[in-house]
């Protein structure tokens, strides 16, 4: 068995020879009754011809082609000139009978699509590439940067896609003009198009459910998921990586590294200029698809908290290093600095306006326009960490470390030897100070330092990385002296305790954990000796679990509505419930001529507790001959009846019409005292002039609407309102007048109940 | 790739045509009762669990796309779901140890067999009390010759995670078959 996979994958001496072993080998076969075959064989054979009735066949081919096109290609692929997997349309240069065909079999009726992956659509043989860009209509509408890797066309998102929903991608190709027959001008071909437009649909992935009880990330509740390895492949290497504030990273490769490439045509990626470069700073998904390359020539970069800017070090000619201020399209925004040198570090966000980083071993603090007057401190390599409200800036200067409060408050100095500081989203700062023979753990909280946790004797500990709910931190143990081999990772509790393990392997260090909590990322020896950037899935306590357990519950509802299955989704509901869907309320099951063929939750909100009731929302789509047509909304009711959560009640929307113009995709309440703030995501790239308080209100019982402030994240689809409710059922009301990058209002007010509890 | 093409072509009939699954079934039986009978080591169940998945392979067969990966991956994704549900609830039978165990490399019993057996037999018993996940891959891998991308397809998982349960696996048997058992001595 000669396979290059187990090659590449198996380069250890001593694990290749468990390899040959096992490709010299085979399992040992079976037992098998030789009536077992025959017997199943007829009984199979039996029921195939009750079931499978003939009748008009679809085929797999599902493009109209002309005749004049259809029947050379058709003609070729019966002679088996050309075979392409997938669904193909074919493009002839006549009287050549060259064919170009399109392979979108990545994409088309894919489900489970990652919201960041760029869209390939494969051509096996030269198109007119800016005739076919024209051609590219994206629905919902959504913002895009088209490239091309040979003849494969790379369709970019310039935003991460809606999750739940499903994309028709249409495009019109054009084979390339054939070279000119100079002795017979007249036969020269001339270049065909596609009779009609090659269609592509598939539906991104479901959005992970935000709890509506917040998940603790203390250590006694978190646990170690499966991990991965960053990009895929030993191939890719990382040398270092960062997350943004959407869950994307910020990674540095070496100069020229592949990616989607850049198009012959205008294109809004950025390109490579200035000094010849040694790494590229790139955008990339967390599954390790590089998804733009935003900063040629760059290395070590930092995502600001917020505002969709990111800074990193580039070099400048004359041995120095530019400070650079980018946005995630690769667009300068400022370049806020000029040092000698080249920089070892990031440097550091202060709020999102101001970046600290040290110029011969003295620290600066500059705004994104003008430099800002820092203490004289000289801090060579030490720690830098600004607090999350931009206030505090603890340094590890020469002289002592210290905590600087950028408003006019004085400084304060912490104790002697801190350093390795890390802040937590609720402004504790954590440091450690390296003793003889053991590492302490300090957490810095409202002016008092505490000594929360004493590192073995013999361990050193560094690399701290709090949980998003500052209830944890996660840190690096390795033995004294240095041995990256042998480091794992330490999750401990702010206070201290419940110190343990995080992961099963003995090599793992610098741990990040994603802004949302569901990954956390980190660096292992890889098979060279050097360190490979993975990521690993965290699973948080079970404080959520009784949304969790509701959720199950209305999932399993939905599945039996889907496949038609009348006595589980029966027995999922209450007395009340199933009266409710007798009476009229909703439909159970799909009407006939269509199918209820996805759902998903909306929302999720908690409406009682002790015990707890939960509003969910789910969206249900309706399709006709196997293509989604419409969808509507129900707001189901859940309690907890005998140790379950039941089905309760239902309300349920009208019937909306897929396919004309924007739709909500999701709505979230997050509690942010003294107020909350609503989160209302989109499907589409919107026109952001059209996010308003007039086009997306809250109202409340008797349909007064109430005031709010609306922010608008472009990148992410998503309006922000931040209003103060009392406990109390309010209404989200967003009207017709949002409208996409195109122009296309919502077809209709979209209208869902928001519920505030105690 | 004219086999896939072909493959693709006739299950495409076989949604309508009886005679053309038939084919199907002739051509991929021998594969899933293998697979199954590595899964569940019992020639019974390998049977019933073999039925069980080309019964939902017909009930299902319309709504089969072609996904670019070969029809095999979606029968052992049946596979493993029916060998899933006759174990749903009948804990211990299916060999399972948890990630991190020790194989029982030293318990009597397994020494025995790993003596009396072949050498061929001995490795393939060693991967039977591998983890669940890791189990599956390593068959997939030197038991079926499947590419790691359709690996990772079967089991939903990415190739980078199949890539681990397969450099985990073989970094068990390494560590943990005796070591009498590695190349050189038949």
């Amino acid at each position: 068995m000669d396979d290059k996979e187990l090659d590449e994958l198996f380069t250890d001496p001593a694990h290749q020879e468990v390899v040959d072993l096992l490709k010299a080998s085979r399992p040992v076969t079976p037992p098998l009754d030789p009536n077992f075959r025959l017997h199943l064989r007829t009984q199979l054979m039996a029921e195939a011809r009750r079931t499978l009735t003939p009748r008009a066949s679809r085929s797999w081919f599902p493009f109209t082609l002309t005749p004049r096109v259809l029947a050379p290609a058709m003609a070729a692929v019966a002679a088996g000139f050309i075979v392409v997997l997938g669904v193909e349309i074919y493009l002839s240069n006549q009287p050549t009978r060259s064919l170009v065909a399109v392979d979108v079999t990545p994409f088309h009726n894919k489900t489970n699509v990652a919201t960041a992956e760029p869209i390939e659509i494969t051509f096996t043989g030269p198109v007119d590439k800016a005739a076919v860009e024209e051609t590219v209509q994206i629905e919902p509408a959504t913002s895009v940067t088209k490239q091309w890797s040979g003849n494969t066309l790379v369709i970019v998102p310039d935003h991460p896609l809606a999750p739940n929903t499903t994309y028709t991608v249409k495009l019109k190709p054009k084979a390339a003009a054939p070279s000119a027959n100079p002795a017979n001008p007249a036969s020269t071909p001339k270049p065909a198009v596609a009779p009609t437009p090659v269609v592509v649909h598939f539906t991104t992935v479901r959005a992970p459910i935000p709890p509506v009880v917040p998940p603790s990330f203390r250590s006694s509740g978190v646990t170690y998921g499966f991990d991965s390895r960053l990009g895929d492949s030993s191939k890719v290497k990382i040398l270092n990586a960062v997350w943004t504030p959407a869950g994307q990273l910020l990674v540095t490769r070496p100069g020229g590294a592949a990616g989607p490439a850049t198009s012959a045509t205008p294109s809004a990626t950025a390109t490579a200029s200035g000094p010849s470069a040694s790494t590229d700073v790139w955008l990339m998904s967390t599954s390790g698809t590089a998804i733009r390359l935003v900063a040629p020539g760059g290395n070590f970069p930092a995502a600001a908290p917020t505002g969709g800017l990111f800074s990193v070090w580039r070099q400048a000619p004359g041995n120095q290093a530019n400070l650079e201020v980018r946005d995630f399209q690769g667009n300068l925004v400022a370049t806020v600095a000029t040092v000698d040198g080249v920089p070892d570090r990031p440097a550091v966000w202060i709020g999102s306006d101001r970046l600290a980083y040290a110029d011969k071993g003295l620290l600066r603090i500059v705004g994104l326009h003008a430099p800002l007057e820092a203490p004289a401190l000289k801090v060579d390599h030490g720690s830098l960490a600004a607090s999350p409200n931009g206030q505090l800036l603890a340094v590890q200067s020469t002289a002592g470390s210290v905590v600087l409060d950028l408003s006019p408050a004085p400084t304060q100095r912490l104790l002697d030897g801190a350093t390795g500081f890390a802040w937590s989203a609720k402004g504790d700062l954590a440091f450690t100070i390296q003793r003889a023979n053991r590492t302490d753990l300090y957490v810095f909280s409202a002016g008092k330092t505490s000594r929360i946790a004493s590192s073995p004797n013999g361990q050193t500990w560094s690399d701290l990385n709090w949980a998003p709910d500052a209830a944890s931190l996660l840190f690096a143990a390795r033995p004294a002296g240095g041995d990256s081999t042998g480091s794992v990772l330490m999750l401990v509790n702010r206070d201290g305790s419940n110190p343990i393990m995080f992961g099963p392997q003995r090599e793992y260090s610098a741990p990040q954990w994603s802004p949302g909590g569901d990954l956390v990322l980190f660096t292992r020896r890889d098979e060279a000796g050097g360190n490979a950037f993975w990521t690993a899935t965290s699973a948080p306590s079970a404080n959520d679990a009784a949304e969790k357990q509701a959720l199950a519950e209305v999932d399993k509802f939905m599945q039996a509505r889907i496949h038609g299955d009348h006595n589980t989704a029966q027995d999922e509901l209450s007395d009340a419930g199933r009266a409710a869907y007798q009476t009229g309320a909703s439909s159970l099951f799909s009407t006939a001529g269509t199918q209820f063929d996805r759902y998903y939750p909306v929302t999720v909100q908690l409406t009682g507790t002790n015990p707890n009731t939960f509003l969910v929302g789910v969206r249900i789509f309706v399709a006709r001959s196997g293509v989604e047509t419409s969808f509507f909304e129900e707001q189901l009711t859940l309690v907890l009846q005998d140790q379950r959560y039941l089905i309760d009640g239902v309300k349920a929307s009208d019937t909306r019409a897929l396919g004309h113009g924007p739709t909500v995709v999701s709505v979230q309440i997050l509690q942010t005292p003294p107020g909350q703030q609503v989160r209302v995501r989109f499907d589409a790239d919107l026109k952001a002039s059209s996010i308003t308080s007039d086009t997306i209100q809250v109202r409340d019982g008797s349909g007064q609407r109430l005031v709010d402030q609306v922010s608008f994240d472009p990148d992410n689809h998503l309006a922000t309102l931040n209003v103060v409710l009392r406990p109390g059922t309010y209404q989200l009301v967003v009207t017709s007048g949002v409208t996409d990058i195109n122009g296309t209002a919502l077809a209709q007010e979209y209208s869902a109940p928001l519920v505030i509890s105690r | 790739m004219p086999d896939r093409f072909e493959e693709r072509e006739l299950v495409e009939r076989a949604k309508l045509d009886p005679d053309a699954f038939g084919t199907l079934y002739d051509r991929y039986f021998p594969q899933i009762y293998r697979f199954a009978y590595s899964r569940v080591r019992d020639q019974s169940l390998a049977e019933d669990v073999t039925s069980e998945v080309f019964f939902k392979a017909l009930k299902n067969i319309k709504r089969y796309t072609y996904s670019g990966h070969p029809f095999s991956s979606w029968l052992y994704q049946i596979t493993l779901n029916a060998v899933a549900d006759h174990y749903r609830g009948a804990a211990g039978k299916e060999v399972e140890l948890e990630e991190g165990a020790s194989l029982p490399s030293t318990a009597p019993n397994v020494v025995d067999e790993v003596v009396r057996r072949d050498r061929s037999r001995r490795v393939w018993s060693a991967i039977d009390q591998l983890p669940k996940q890791q189990r599956a891959a390593m068959v997939l891998k030197f038991g079926e010759d499947r590419k790691i991308e359709e690996i990772a397809q079967i089991l939903g998982k990415s190739s980078g995670a199949v890539k681990l349960l397969l450099h985990r696996g073989v970094e068990r048997l390494r560590r943990e078959l005796p070591p009498e058992l590695e190349l050189g001595t038949p």
